[in-house]
């Protein structure tokens, strides 16, 4: 890419683009983290926004339709970027997406760089090489309240001209401060003159610094355009704003020798005592909302292979997963305040040391937490680890964090086997020391592997670790809403994909081959039954017959389908009392130590295709899952045999 | 530019120059210095360069987090938390020095 052409762009004209395209001019959001780019997203598209992912990789694109004075102009918000360097996943997207090298992507009609006012001079660092991109440019400067709050100066019209391209001066949360950008996006319909690409042709080092077939080294680079960021900083009549006063006191606090440890725990503590004691009342209504909506269906539909297979398989499958909608919400709830807030990158310090002993970085800390409630956003949120190792050995160890959906499963065979009653008094009791056994069980085995993938295959030098602690600030209900949307949606485009495919493969090998007289036959008998008696001698060693052997083929797909495999094979209907009596069946089929065993199978074995699928789009191909699938089997089958042996 | 020079010269003749050279890991807290070189190999600096940890920019220790985990630098007008080894990887000088250097140029 050239980018030493912008007039040829200029005068292709983005209304010719428009045309060209035959859809609303394209405008990207670029600009680093924490510079209020997706608040400012949020507050121009309102909920008029889409969530997909990049084909072939799980970077989120996001993008929505903003109506301007003359027209729709569709918005999409990049990830926020330190630079355009290919050096990490978000950085690679940004860039390829602003050269319109993305699959499925057209190359943005403009760009809208968005930076943090109260800290122009490293921040013109991060847009120099984008406006060198030639795109018709705005300018969006952040943080104007904070700047001026904290006595901070910036003429945005004399940094206008010097620049060359419109700058707009704003509060991202604030609407009636974003005039301006409204203003730009209107102009691409009407081609007004706020619509101009930078004039100044800057070196062409905005990927790896190669400027006329030289190599220039990188620190030379950074330099240059450092002057440059202060010489612009200098005719925009910059002056920088004082630290800000409160953060430096909740500092005090959050990073103390004493109180920050204890904030530290406090705060984890409540967002574990939200995901699994606030978050069951919100789980068991809609259990029975799915439950009831189950019944008037089957009462309304006619009886039959259809009724059987939506009520039995789609109903009961989909809804199984559709239950835990509640507890990733509340968990993804804490997270935005936690981010929004600014408390998580100081999480993330206090977590470092911890980390670094297991040759991991504090950032890893906001995807293992993730991991207790699923593994899938978990292993997403492992690309804010910069360093490629880290990130490897974070998505590799994500699994091992007790996931929501192994609760189903601890819950029913701890009730079938540990006998209620106090262990310390009125503060802990048999079952839930259990229970507590098995997440620590999970978490030695995550930092154990950590410590072992770090020490052999990926052994190397560690990128130094930089952490960016973004000022406190009050987090907004309308960011938060958003994000808690977002979710919903894409929790439940897999629950609809994935789960919804393997119920109904699972109901149709339940009903065949057919009975001489055309039922369904006995599940024994089933293509289902036949599979399990298939691996039965496999399994055996731990302790497991056939039936439970049915249960983990199925729970391969998502390890809570076992509970309602479980269910269908020992023949209990989907009613009230299902629980007492598939804890009956087990205890008939499992002696103590075979129970056991399965919880540590459970533990230890990566039984979630999703988790599997979404490995191998991060880790870009079949080598990370493969090996992540056989370590995890193999840690699980010898704990598991090791439990029935010893038991 | 004149810090370029500067660290050039620091880079061949290091305990000659006039101004002393430490590492950032050893600056007590509050005290401004400013950055001379990095001692971090190949693309590895890139993280550092691209918030502002460039060598000429101005770093302030602020406070140290809890059982000898990272330490929180102002660069610039933000903060960031740097790791013991790696603020042993940037040299600096006192900044208050510099600027008596800069004024008798």
């Amino acid at each position: 890419m050239n980018p030493a052409t912008p007039s040829a762009t200029l005068a292709a004209g983005p209304a010719g683009e428009v045309a060209a395209n035959g859809g609303h001019p394209l405008v990207a959001l670029v600009g680093p983290p924490n510079s209020g780019k997706s608040t400012l997203f949020n507050n121009l598209t309102g909920l008029r926004q889409r969530v997909a992912n990049y084909p072939g990789v799980t970077v989120e694109r996001r993008s929505g339709v903003v109506e301007s004075a003359a027209g729709p102009v569709e918005v999409i918000d990049l990830p926020g970027v330190h630079g355009l360097s290919p050096r990490s996943l978000d950085q690679m997207v940004t860039r390829n997406a602003l050269l319109g090298e993305l699959e499925g992507d057209r190359r943005p009609d403009a760009v809208v760089v968005v930076l943090d006012a109260t800290r122009l001079r490293s921040h013109l660092m991060v847009a120099e090489p984008v406006l060198g991109l030639g795109l018709p440019t705005l300018v969006v400067l952040t943080m104007a309240d904070e700047l001026d709050r904290r006595d901070g100066a910036l003429r945005s019209a004399r940094l206008s001209g010097e620049l060359g391209v419109e700058v707009a001066l704003v509060n991202a949360r604030d609407g009636a401060t974003l005039q301006p950008v409204r203003r730009f996006l209107a102009a691409l319909h009407t081609g007004g003159e706020e619509v101009r690409a930078c004039p100044i042709v800057i070196a062409a080092d905005h990927h790896g610094g190669h400027a006329s077939g030289r190599p220039l080294p990188v620190i030379d680079i950074f330099a240059a355009r450092r002057e440059r960021a202060r010489e612009l900083g200098r005719s925009a009549g910059f002056r920088a704003p004082r630290p800000s006063r409160s953060t430096n006191r909740l500092d005090a606090l959050a990073l103390h020798r004493i109180w920050g440890p204890l904030i530290f725990a406090g705060v984890v503590t409540v967002v574990f005592q939200a995901i699994f004691a606030w978050a069951v009342p919100l789980m068991d209504g809609t259990e029975a909302a799915i439950a009831a909506s189950g019944e008037y269906l089957a009462g309304v539909l006619p009886d039959g292979w259809f009724r059987s297979m939506l009520i039995d398989g789609v109903w009961a499958g989909v809804g199984s997963v559709m239950v835990f909608l509640p507890q990733i919400l509340i968990l993804f709830f804490f997270i935005a305040i936690l981010e929004d807030s600014g408390y998580m990158a100081r999480a993330a310090v206090i977590a470092d040391r911890l980390m670094h002993r297991v040759g991991l970085q504090g950032r890893s800390f906001l995807p293992l937490l993730s991991a207790y409630a699923c593994a899938v956003p978990a292993i997403m949120s492992a690309r804010t680890v910069e360093d490629d190792r880290d990130r490897i050995a974070t998505i590799f160890i994500a699994p091992f964090m007790t996931c929501s959906a192994r609760l189903p499963v601890y819950a029913l065979l701890i009730a079938a086997f540990v006998p209620a009653g106090p262990l310390l008094g009125p503060f802990l009791g048999r079952q839930a020391a259990v229970l507590i056994g098995l997440y620590g069980l999970g978490l030695v085995a995550a930092l154990l592997t950590a410590a072992l993938l770090k020490r052999t295959l990926l052994r190397g030098r560690a990128l130094p670790f930089v952490m960016e602690l973004p000022p406190y600030r009050w987090p907004s209900a309308r960011s938060i809403g958003v994000r808690l949307l977002d979710r919903t949606k894409i929790f439940v485009r897999r629950a609809g994909k994935i789960i919804l495919a393997v119920t109904v493969v699972l109901w149709v090998l339940t009903q065949f081959p057919r009975m001489p007289g055309g039922g369904a036959p006995e599940i024994g008998d089933s293509a289902l039954g036949r599979i399990g008696q298939v691996v039965e001698p496999a399994i055996e060693p731990l302790g497991f017959d056939w039936r439970i052997g049915i249960g983990l083929v199925t729970s391969l797909a998502a390890r809570e389908v076992i509970v309602g495999t479980l269910g269908t094979i020992y023949g209990v209907e989907a009613q009230d009392g299902e629980d007492l009596e598939l804890r009956a069946a087990l205890q008939r089929d499992l002696d103590f130590g075979a129970a056991v065993a399965l919880l540590v199978f459970f533990v230890f074995a990566l039984q979630c295709m999703s988790t599997v699928a979404v490995m191998r789009r991060e880790t870009g191909g079949w080598r990370w899952p493969i090996l992540q699938f056989g370590y995890m089997l193999a840690l699980a089958y010898a704990g598991a045999w090791a439990a029935n042996a010893l038991l | 530019m004149k810090s370029t020079e500067r660290s050039d010269t620091n880079r061949s003749g290091g305990a000659r120059t006039e101004v002393p050279l430490r590492m950032l890991a050893d600056v007590p807290l509050e005290e401004e210095v400013i950055l001379v070189r990095i001692d971090v190999a190949g693309e590895d600096v890139e993280p550092l360069l691209e918030r502002g940890i460039v060598p000429g920019c101005k770093l302030c220790p602020v406070r140290h987090a809890p059982a000898g985990g990272p330490t929180v630098y102002r660069v610039d007008g933000a903060l960031v938390a740097l790791r013991r080894e790696t603020a042993s990887c940037l040299c600096v000088r006192s900044a208050l020095e510099a600027a008596g250097v800069l004024d008798s140029n």
